[in-house]
């Protein structure tokens, strides 16, 4: 089930919170060595005091399983400051109707293949499902992605490809990273949903057709 | 969208009203006002269309100081809907005299932020159903966004600390595609030439045209030549 956790509803969350900051740190961190700032196990920078939006995604234990970080490129982001580097130290793009993804990781003990519930490819779509569903309702078309080369053929293979990618890869830590660019749409929503066969609305909780 | 491009007339309080009527006239909206704070100087610049017995109501009882959909809408990347704060005694405070102006508490607040830390607040109303308001938000959402930002980056530009520091700098590719548009080939052929999906080109044609405070392609073309940015063959 996802969660849209903001500085509006940040209180009601704060345990969400704490785990998402702790998967980023094991993802960012120790399995990416992305040279980010690590304190009592929960990896933190200085945008996610800009009051961005983060979509949660958390398993039926209750436990947070992936996350992405959501800022508009109207206003400060990190496409146009620490990740200058990708766009080939060019201007970032900004529009009131493109959100920047960052931050966005699965937990990677969770089973890698097929698409059961649970599975890497099936968390991502689920992230990837609630920040185009909320997204398309705040009226943005379009979303540029920072991910790393794994989550780029995760999403390849997973009917959600980007349409195109801003600048050049750009190592950082032990693999590259690049801004890829996906439309903010009914049809990959509906492409992402038929690959993983994701037919409830993810921000409810799940409920097995069997039960209902 | 039909209205006036800020871009291409003198900034004054009077454009902006007249922004915001022909924003409502477009999108279907009953009233709509804008707010920034000056981050220096705690100047607030404001402009309303709603019926001048609310704004001396709403001034005179210094309601902007509690009023959630300026306070905690900006806390939010996407537009809030009032509903929202339906259980929230501020906004009960504040709109419940409001029926009697003729205002309805069926709105909803587009935060803006600028580059600079600037932020903007776009608040619009709209009295009809639940339904015929949940159909007009998913029609309208897109370009009520793209005007929010319209209008706030052409208030910052005129009175806030942008103005010194002027437009956002488009990128190498933004104005490759600016000067193609300027020769006349079609997104498509664009796209061929630079080899870059058509929608890829899309996205850098609005960030020009965001950027240089243009709604129409034709407006920022005119604008970037104007500005030596690209150059007319």
């Amino acid at each position: 089930m996802i969660y849209v956790v903001d500085s509006l509803n940040a209180h009601e969350f704060s345990d969400l919170l704490i785990e998402m900051h702790q998967l980023r740190a094991r993802v960012f961190s120790d399995r990416l060595g992305w040279e980010v700032e690590v304190k009592n196990g929960m990896e933190r920078d200085a945008f996610d005091d800009l009051n961005p939006a983060h979509v949660i995604s958390v398993d039926e234990t209750g436990r947070v399983v992936g996350c992405m970080r959501l800022l508009p490129t109207t206003g400060p982001h990190m496409l146009s400051d620490v990740f200058s580097c990708l766009l080939d130290d060019e201007p970032p793009i900004r529009s009131a109707r493109v959100w920047e993804a960052t931050r966005f990781c699965v937990d990677t003990n969770l089973p890698g293949r097929g698409v059961a519930r649970n599975s890497i490819s099936y968390v991502t779509s689920e992230v990837m499902i609630g920040a185009f569903e909320y997204g398309i309702a705040a009226g943005i078309s379009d979303a540029v992605a920072v991910i790393d080369p794994v989550m780029n053929r995760v999403m390849m293979r997973s009917g959600n490809a980007p349409y195109g990618y801003l600048g050049s890869p750009h190592p950082m830590g032990k693999v590259t990273a690049l801004a890829a660019l996906m439309d903010c749409s009914e049809e990959r929503i509906a492409r992402i949903r038929d690959f993983a066969g994701i037919r409830h609305d993810v921000f409810k909780e799940f409920v097995p057709e069997a039960v209902q | 969208m039909e209205i006036i491009d800020l871009g291409t007339v003198p900034s004054s309080s009077e454009n902006y009203l007249t922004f915001i009527d022909q924003m409502c006239d477009t999108l279907e909206l009953d009233f709509a006002s804008y707010a920034t704070v000056n981050p220096v100087t705690g100047v607030v610049h404001g402009y309303a269309n709603y019926p001048d017995s609310w704004k001396m109501h709403y001034m005179n009882r210094n309601l902007h100081r509690v009023d959630p959909t300026l306070h905690k809408a900006s806390l939010s990347i996407a537009p809030v809907d009032w509903q929202r704060f339906e259980r929230d005694q501020k906004f009960q405070s504040v709109f419940k005299a409001a029926g009697d102006f003729g205002i309805t508490p069926q709105g909803l607040t587009v935060p803006i932020r600028g580059p600079y830390g600037d932020r903007g607040l776009l608040n619009v109303t709209r009295s009809c159903s639940v339904e015929e308001w949940d159909k007009l938000k998913r029609h309208i959402m897109g370009n009520l966004q793209t005007a929010a930002v319209h209008l706030h980056d052409s208030v910052m530009r005129t009175n806030g600390l942008v103005s010194a520091l002027g437009y956002s700098a488009l990128s190498t590719r933004e104005k490759e595609v600016l000067q193609w548009t300027a020769a006349g080939k079609l997104q498509q052929e664009i796209g061929d030439i630079l080899s870059i999906s058509h929608r890829t080109v899309e996205i850098h044609l609005r960030s020009a045209r965001e950027k240089l405070g243009a709604l129409t392609t034709v407006q920022a073309v005119g604008r970037a030549i104007g500005m030596g940015l690209i150059h007319p063959r």
